[in-house]
């Protein structure tokens, strides 16, 4: 067992690897909540529901026409793609993420002193299959 | 994004100045003859600014151009194009150029310019040293 860093992280939507534009990256996994207390408890009980969940990533902007953040990510706000994201970075046996998405939002941000930056909301759709990477 | 490369390709840029075309140093020379332009070494190279070795950043490279005797009038007149926000004679305007060749840079901002006295042989010279944040890939292609 050891500390992982992030830089490691591998990051790919609709099967287009955008690692290498990527500063940060988030993987939200959540459940609903069913309130089930009943008379005579001495606290809420509850119970599981849906499984939900939302990600997001954020990175640097990059003018490649056809792999950079804004041609990939732009023309598929609003449909479902494939999100695949390496926790560890890339190895047999290491942990991986693959879901459908919803693509919400994509944010394009230009500071005056700064790089121009992108970032991506997303919505998960279905399940996650997080079986190891082979 | 090499260091070596990174400040030959800034050296070359500089010499299209035609005032110090051919006097531009590409790393710190132990002798110095007024006008010239020095480009040094860096204060930092931040790595990993993405994931997968996507893009490192230089920071604060700087650029110094020696100009005549800081007591000569002469000299603020001759440094007023280099520290120029445009024009064909100013640092700013030739480093960020856009460029047909690839760089070994994807990003190059001229952030700032300090005037300083510097002391060649004896006698003190008006210097301003510019400096230089880049943005790069962080693989070597």
């Amino acid at each position: 067992m050891s500390v992982v860093h992030g830089r490691h992280t591998v990051f790919k939507l609709a099967a287009k690897d955008l690692s290498t534009y990527t500063t940060t990256s988030q993987l939200e996994k959540s459940a609903d909540a069913h309130d089930i207390t009943t008379y005579g408890q001495d606290a809420h009980v509850f119970s599981g529901g849906l499984l939900n969940g939302a990600a997001s990533a954020s990175g640097i902007y990059d003018s490649a026409t056809s792999i950079g953040p804004r041609a990939v990510i732009d023309p598929l706000v609003g449909t479902v793609v494939t999100l695949l994201r390496q926790v560890e970075g890339a190895g047999s046996g290491k942990p991986q993420d693959v879901v459908q998405v919803l693509i919400t939002k994509y944010t394009e941000t230009n500071p005056v002193a700064d790089m121009v930056t992108w970032a991506v909301d997303l919505q998960l759709s279905g399940t996650i299959d997080a079986t190891p990477q082979p | 994004m090499e260091l070596d490369e990174v400040m030959e390709a800034v050296a070359d840029r500089l010499g299209q100045i035609d005032r110090i075309a051919g006097r531009v140093f590409a790393y710190p020379p132990l002798k110095v003859e007024a006008p010239a332009g020095i480009v040094s070494y860096p204060d930092a190279i931040e790595f990993d600014a993405t994931y997968g070795r996507g893009v490192d950043m230089m920071r604060g490279l700087e650029v110094t151009i020696v100009e005549g005797k800081i007591s000569d009038r002469d000299a603020r007149d001759r440094m007023a194009p280099y520290v120029a926000g445009s024009g064909t004679g100013s640092v700013k305007a030739v480093l960020e150029a856009a460029s047909v060749a690839p760089m070994p840079w994807d990003d190059l901002h001229v952030l700032s310019v300090a005037f300083d006295v510097v002391t060649i042989a004896g006698t003190d010279y008006l210097a301003a040293t510019f400096k230089i944040d880049l943005a790069g890939p962080g693989t070597v292609s």
